[in-house]
């Protein structure tokens, strides 16, 4: 059993620190300020610092230098993520891109393709979306029908895509598009990388229940793309799809203890303020979250040093998934506990509770997308213990 | 980073599981169980001689004593795999026996006692409860007092067979000088390893029995509402396995967070072995509420086991001091 870093890893978290304590200004560690602003200012404000942040070096941790990353460890990458938790970094306005299309593109995009993606998506000068839902596709992602016919050296794509993040933010789009038309399920599917920017593309805000427009809805009328634009084989999209989710995996689920443990301080201090943190009934059940976020904090501890070993996690996602979103929406529904009959007050004593509001909304997304909580207990039920379809 | 069982950790995990399967399976658990409340001690013979023979009780003791000189985390180990096995016999208490002269004991004793105990020549006990597991067989109970010898042991009835208990009188009480704060931490981890393996163990056959059983024309593991409660537990006992893991290496390497690692083991695995043991009974129907099928001694003994060295709740409130 070793529990530590390397003496570089730590070297690296010292470097890291040093930047982030240098570079964040008080005023947004400030409970309430990101809330305070529209969605717009937030973008504009995260996407320049992201920006400074890539260029003095600590952005893509993990991936080669040649295409723009550090060249770090497993380690670093989980040591980058804990430390922006504990800096009160802003979010990243690129989650999609991040998490999903670059290490994607590592695995499968040709030599072009990675370095004409990675560099510029580090930098913010491109910001991705993901368009994989449909209105009629959801879970059943191999229902979609937006289609792509061959038009010269073009595709031309007709259709829609659904709860897009940061739809009007976004410069280009990886879609998945049923390229064989009358295709079946699985099949003729190819994920094209489109230019939102383009009179045949419209992005819309749709206004989440939080009262955020963070995701939107997108429309492809006659939306040109060249026919090199295909990450991965044409009609493989469904296996370029399948690889390109599997980088959810628990990679992230330190920063998510990270993250979810000083929610669960902050939700304490509260319940400690207004006198609930003497109920038994409150204390058992903040007890009985605390028990899964320690969990999931040891499972990332695993995930970890699995992918050190060079493991191949496959379908153990589904629980990193499970175990942090269902954890991370108990806690919020203690939250609602502990405020007792002034649950959806806006503000208590001179305590502001929009930022806690807030985060109790998204609690309510995270098992849905991602794969929802019901999914993925279909997958772990038939992929990892082998019961019967 | 490796947080993970080694190779040879692992190894041993397997070669106890293989020795129950080949030697001391569910029949010989039944026996056991089924033995008249007047053979109150059972019939172990050959499970006791292997657990001397292949150091299942010498894991913790100092080489210098004839032990393995490993640490609790082997032992988890070892735990894990006899609760999988519903395997009886006085493990556990001879463990912690040893361990508890070996943190606190003196130079004297430790010489007097360990290498027995790492044999299984003498058996121990750990007296920290009423009801003592193996009262009866013991040579040495540790009490919070030091090392009771020369009692009496009057059986208690309990309705999970897999252990004997007994209640233990009178004796005399040799103290021990050093300091054994941390038993009780040591005991709590060990049976939260037994749960553990109880827990995956019912899962397991569980699984197994409902890719087979027909009903509708179709397996009964293919009806979502069963999926999706299996799957459920597979969540919540990986997570057990790793606070179970994580809170022995806690305790042995004097972690910061040692406290908290073990009430948050203690908790989980209590919880997810009770929630296993009944899904096992629930999802075999009918034939899991029989004598003849074996889910009730997972149950039973799952039962009793949550109950000791403190409920999921007591770990809870414990767990709530420490972090409110
Ligand atoms: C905040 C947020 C951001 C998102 N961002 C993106 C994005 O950037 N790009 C993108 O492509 N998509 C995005 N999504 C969409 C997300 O991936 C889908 O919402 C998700 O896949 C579920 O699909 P659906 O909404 O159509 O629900 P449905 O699939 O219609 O599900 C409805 C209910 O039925 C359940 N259900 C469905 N199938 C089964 C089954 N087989 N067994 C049991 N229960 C089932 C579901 O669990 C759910 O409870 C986002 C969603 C949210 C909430």
């Amino acid at each position: 059993m070793d529990l530590t870093f390397t003496a570089a890893e730590e070297e690296f978290r010292s470097e890291l620190r040093a930047w982030l304590s240098a570079h964040i200004p008080a005023e947004w560690r400030r409970p309430g300020f990101w809330e305070s602003l529209s969605d717009e200012e937030s973008f504009g404000l995260r996407r320049d610092w992201e920006r400074d942040k890539a260029l003095a070096g600590f952005a893509g941790i993990q991936w080669p230098t040649e295409y723009g990353g550090r060249g770090g460890t497993p380690g670093m990458k989980a040591i980058y993520d804990v430390e922006m938790v504990l800096a009160d970094a802003p979010r990243t306005v690129n989650p999609l891109g991040l998490t999903f299309l670059a290490p994607t593109v590592m695995a499968i995009g040709t030599d072009a393709q990675r370095k004409e993606i990675i560099g510029p998506m580090l930098r913010n000068e491109v910001i991705w979306c993901q368009g994989f839902s449909e209105p009629g596709a959801g879970s059943d992602l191999a229902a979609l029908t937006t289609r792509g016919v061959r038009d010269g050296d073009d595709f031309v794509v007709n259709g829609q895509k659904v709860w897009t993040t940061n739809a009007v933010h976004g410069d280009k789009i990886f879609t998945l598009v049923r390229t064989t038309p009358g295709s079946q399920k699985h099949r003729g599917i190819s994920m094209l990388l489109i230019d939102m920017h383009q009179p045949g593309v419209d992005a819309r805000p749709l206004k989440q229940m939080s009262g955020a427009s963070e995701f939107g809805e997108v429309f492809f009328d006659d939306a040109r793309v060249p026919a090199t634009d295909v990450l991965g084989a044409v009609d493989e999209g469904w296996r370029t799809a399948m690889l390109l989710l599997s980088f959810e995996r628990g990679a992230s689920g330190m920063s998510q203890y990270t993250e979810f443990r000083r929610q669960y301080d902050e939700i304490a201090a509260v319940a400690k303020k207004l006198g609930r943190d003497r109920d038994p009934v409150i204390r058992g059940k903040l007890a009985r979250v605390l028990t899964e976020l320690e969990c999931l904090r040891l499972h990332a501890m695993h995930i970890l040093t699995q992918t050190e070993q060079g493991r191949d996690l496959g379908f153990e996602a589904s629980m990193t998934k499970l175990q942090w979103s269902e954890a991370s929406q108990d806690l919020w529904e203690v939250f609602d506990d502990v405020l007792g009959e002034d649950v959806t007050l806006e503000e208590l004593d001179d305590l502001d509770l929009t930022p806690f509001n807030a985060q109790a909304m998204w609690s309510r997304s995270v098992t849905i997308w991602g794969g929802s909580s019901q999914v993925q207990r279909n997958v772990t039920a038939e992929r990892v213990l082998g019961l019967p379809r | 980073m490796f947080f993970a069982l080694t190779e040879d950790q692992q190894e041993f995990g397997s070669a106890v599981r293989t020795y129950l399967a080949e030697r001391f399976d569910l029949d010989a658990v039944r026996a056991y169980f089924e033995a008249p409340a007047t053979n109150d001690a059972g019939n172990l013979d050959g499970l006791w001689k292997a657990a001397g023979e292949q150091g299942w009780l010498a894991v913790t003791v100092p080489e210098e004593h004839d032990g393995l000189g490993l640490g609790l985390v082997e032992a988890q180990v070892i735990a894990r795999a006899l609760g999988a096995g519903v395997a009886p016999g006085p493990w556990r208490g001879t463990v912690l026996a040893a361990e508890a002269i070996r943190l606190a004991g003196s130079a004297e004793q430790q010489a007097r006692w360990l290498p027995r105990l790492a044999t299984g020549e003498a058996v121990g006990a750990l007296g920290y409860s009423r009801s003592v597991e193996y009262g009866q067989t013991a040579d040495v109970v540790v009490t919070p007092e030091g090392l009771l010898t020369g009692f009496t042991a009057t059986p208690v009835g309990s309705y999970d067979r897999t252990t004997r208990l007994a209640r233990v009188e009178g004796g005399s009480t040799e103290a021990l000088p050093g300091d054994a704060s941390s038993l009780e931490a040591r005991a709590t981890v060990l049976v939260a390893a037994d749960l553990v393996g109880i827990a995956r163990e019912a899962l397991t056959r569980t699984v197994d029995y409902d890719k087979e059983r027909e009903q509708f024309g179709v397996p009964v593991g293919s009806f979502q509402a069963i999926k999706h409660a299996l799957a459920d537990l597979h969540v919540g006992i990986t997570m057990a396995e790793h606070a179970a893991l994580y809170a022995a290496h806690a305790v042995d390497a004097g972690l910061d967070d040692a406290d908290l690692a073990v009430s948050v083991a203690k908790a989980k695995a209590s919880d997810v072995a009770l929630a296993s043991t009944a899904a096992m009974i629930q999802y075999h129907g009918g034939i899991g509420y029989t004598w003849e099928h074996e889910a009730h001694f997972f149950y039973k003994r799952a039962k009793r086991l949550a109950g000791q060295y403190g409920t999921a709740d007591a770990h809870r409130e414990r767990i709530a001091a420490l972090t409110l």
